[in-house]
């Protein structure tokens, strides 16, 4: 056994106010969200774009995704 | 209870990034084994379809510069890439959802196994099985390059139609569930729901191109299609769930108090 309490309420960071709390909270969030802002444009890549992504390369992101594309059930030419 | 529990978005965004990301793996290498034969047939009568046809249209297709941009090995790579990213980007979603419907008990204190197999299913349901009944996925050689604009769009309803309507059914489960309502009406109230969202999905305009391949082909493309979603959905809420039941909460937040803690 250790000289140290192990009440978890003496070892847990009591330093730690509410606010910094809701700021960690707002910063994960906040993370969360541009995680899901960059889903989307990943899956707007892979199956929806005809072209226009790289327009100067050509087809490029559509033939590459093309079996995923017909597979999944997305529209394709 | 002074202490604040860490924010449980982030270890579910992380759980849902490697759930998605092996389930993306899974469907794409079970499409490419299964699928993919069958793709090949499909572009090689669509080939043969183009070169049969008369010597005009073999110029046009020439003048047009029918050369293919990659090889079919590349874009078999290709599918599986292709569902790896699905995958991703569906654990993004699946996780931050998982963290808003089960705020206070998303990281302990509930059962994880079933709820994230609950999630997956409802995720199943309203971006693949309702969209797909409406408008079912054509393998290669279906779709006219100069509609593919407006069956975006109508992909996208379809979308957007499925995830509403099983959003309403999972809402009303949950108030007939708080009103203390017997399982036969709440899953009566359900399927109403489901029902009245594939017939608004019916109501949609239908896909408007001719489909030109064998009725057999297209029938099993279809339901392999469908095959492929279910198994990216199992997947991911398997790996989830399996995941969720392995964490320990106690050395999660151990990690966070670890730098406020003094070192002994």
């Amino acid at each position: 056994m250790s000289e140290h309490t192990l009440d978890p309420a003496a070892a847990a960071p009591a330093a730690v106010p509410a606010d910094a709390s809701s700021v960690r909270s707002a910063r994960d969030w906040t993370i969360a969200a541009v995680a899901a802002v960059i889903a989307l444009l990943a899956l707007w890549a892979v199956f929806f774009d005809n072209g226009q992504a790289i327009a100067a390369t050509g087809d490029y992101l559509h033939e590459f995704s093309h079996d995923g594309r017909h597979l999944f059930g997305a529209p394709c030419h | 209870m002074t202490t604040s529990a860490p924010s449980p978005v982030l270890p579910l965004l992380a759980r849902g990034l490697a759930a998605g990301g092996s389930a993306g793996l899974l469907s794409g290498l079970f499409a490419l084994l299964v699928a993919g034969p069958l793709m090949d047939r499909a572009i090689a009568l669509e080939e043969e379809r183009e070169h049969t046809g008369q010597a005009l249209a073999l110029a046009a297709s020439l003048a047009h510069g029918e050369t293919e941009v990659f090889s079919r090995g590349t874009q078999h790579f290709g599918l599986v890439v292709t569902a790896v990213v699905t995958g991703l980007a569906l654990g993004v979603f699946f996780g931050i959802a998982y963290a808003l419907l089960h705020r206070r008990t998303a990281l302990s204190g509930g059962d994880h196994w079933m709820r994230a197999l609950t999630l997956a299913g409802a995720g199943f349901l309203a971006l693949s099985l309702l969209p797909g009944l409406r408008y079912p996925a054509s393998p290669p050689g279906v779709g006219d390059s100069g509609t593919v604009g407006d069956r975006q769009l109508l992909w996208l309803t379809a979308m957007f139609l499925g995830a509403a309507g099983t959003a309403a059914a999972w809402r009303l489960h949950r108030t007939l569930a708080a009103a203390g309502r017997p399982a036969p009406v709440r899953h009566s109230a359900v399927a109403l729901v489901l029902l009245a969202t594939l017939t608004v999905l019916f109501l949609l305009p239908p896909n408007p191109d001719p489909v030109r391949v064998p009725a057999e082909l297209l029938w099993d493309f279809r339901l392999l299609s469908l095959a492929g979603h279910a198994v990216l959905w199992a997947a991911l809420g398997a790996v989830f769930g399996w995941l969720g039941l392995r964490y320990d909460p106690a050395a999660g937040r151990g990690t966070f108090a670890a730098a406020a803690r003094p070192a002994g």
